[in-house]
């Protein structure tokens, strides 16, 4: 439980180490770092219930898209101000460090399975994306 | 709104202005396209046509039967991200095609957006918290976080220095990771206490083209396949270099230290 209380805190001082990186604005600051704590959330959820690497980020990944897209409706502003703090959190940077970890110390296998699961979790993470920007387009006219 | 031959050169200028800008400030494509096309069509043009890939615009405008431009622009961007001038561009062509400014207004407006950055203290503070933050979110203790922290504000300062130079994104990737990796590593030989992977993770996910990678897979399938695919590996061309500069930091660590 502590360490699910120190991911969600920690996610949203990175989101908001990116969202300040990236030089959002003031006023949507708080609402970035809280789509980033929410998404990470969502992941420990869906994780929890059904394990494994593809299908919790792309469910963290779409509800980050879906908040994004809320709150550029709110805020009339782009999405990609809120898409991008709110999905960083997933990126895999600790695989691909064991990955590159396992490369120099003669670890092939490891290494191929690192990363390999940093390819699945890319991947999950731009689904989770395209998966909500093709829905909102489908109501979008030409 | 009837422009002259020289207003039209003028918009076209402005338009390829604004273009180039989004691009710089990390814009998906079809936001670029779709911008200019607004936009002309606000000033009068009958129909727009605008190719942008990364590092090219090519602007086609119609105003009658017999009167059209063209121009095109040679784009230099680095896949940054500046969401600070990409929220003012937006609102000034919301404003532009509510109602449009007067020519020079606009020109004026655009040159203003260009020369109005974020201050570096915001940036670095902010890579502060993100390399802390995610240090102690993959496992690291407080101590890694600090570590992580000050490796930041390095990884900031390599990276300002460098962009003024003539250096590619992934040979400033691959010197920055090599200089961080050799740095985490000397210290955490003094220090035993600190988790060295930890604080590369933390540090990492300040270099990796994690960003652009999934805008180059949302380019591609927003049907924008070249840029996309551009995109996509370049983003992986700096990841490696990434991996090459912190592997060969490791292994140049275990030389001394062994």
């Amino acid at each position: 439980m502590k360490l699910i209380v120190i991911q969600l805190i920690t996610a949203g001082i990175g989101s908001l180490g990116f969202a300040l990186m990236f030089g959002l604005r003031a006023r949507h600051l708080f609402f970035a770092a809280l789509g980033g704590m929410i998404a990470w959330g969502i992941y420990l959820g869906v994780n929890a219930l059904l394990p494994g690497a593809f299908l919790p980020n792309l469910c963290a990944a779409a509800f980050a898209v879906t908040y994004a897209e809320l709150m550029a409706h709110v805020q009339k502003c782009p999405a990609t101000l809120y898409v991008v703090p709110g999905v960083v959190s997933l990126v895999p940077g600790s695989s691909l460090y064991y990955a590159m970890d396992c490369a120099v110390n003669g670890d092939l296998v490891g290494a191929g399975a690192y990363g390999h699961q940093t390819l699945i979790v890319a991947l999950a993470i731009a689904a989770g994306i395209s998966l909500v920007t093709v829905c909102r387009e489908l109501r979008t006219p030409k | 709104m009837i422009l002259s031959k020289e207003q039209q050169t003028e918009l076209a200028e402005c338009l390829l202005d604004m273009g180039a800008l989004l691009l710089d400030c990390g814009a998906e494509i079809s936001r670029v396209e779709d911008t200019i096309g607004r936009i002309g069509r606000a000033y009068g043009a009958s129909h727009v046509d605008a190719f942008v890939i990364t590092s090219l615009i090519i602007l086609s405008m119609e105003f009658d039967e017999e009167d059209s431009i063209t121009e095109t622009r040679r784009v230099f961007s680095s896949a940054g991200t500046d969401f600070y001038r990409l929220e003012k561009l937006n609102d000034l062509s919301r404003r532009c095609c509510a109602a449009p400014l007067p020519l020079d207004e606009l020109r004026r407006r655009v040159r203003h957006v260009a020369e109005g950055k974020k201050p570096d203290s915001v940036i670095f503070l902010g890579g502060v918290l993100a390399a802390g933050g995610f240090a102690v979110f993959f496992g690291g203790g407080i101590a890694d976080g600090v570590a992580a922290a000050v490796f930041a504000v390095v990884i900031c300062l390599l990276q300002k220095r460098f962009g003024k130079t003539r250096i590619s994104t992934a040979g400033s990737n691959l010197i920055i990771a090599l200089l961080a990796g050799l740095g985490v590593g000397l210290l955490c030989e003094l220090l035993p206490v600190l988790h060295m992977d930890k604080i590369l993770i933390g540090d990492i996910m300040l270099l990796i083209p994690g960003i652009a990678m999934t805008n180059a897979i949302r380019n591609m399938l927003g049907g924008n396949t070249i840029s996309g695919a551009v995109r996509l590996i370049e983003s992986l061309v700096w990841a490696a270099a990434l991996a090459g500069g912190f592997m060969t930091a490791m292994l140049i660590v275990d030389l001394i230290v062994v």
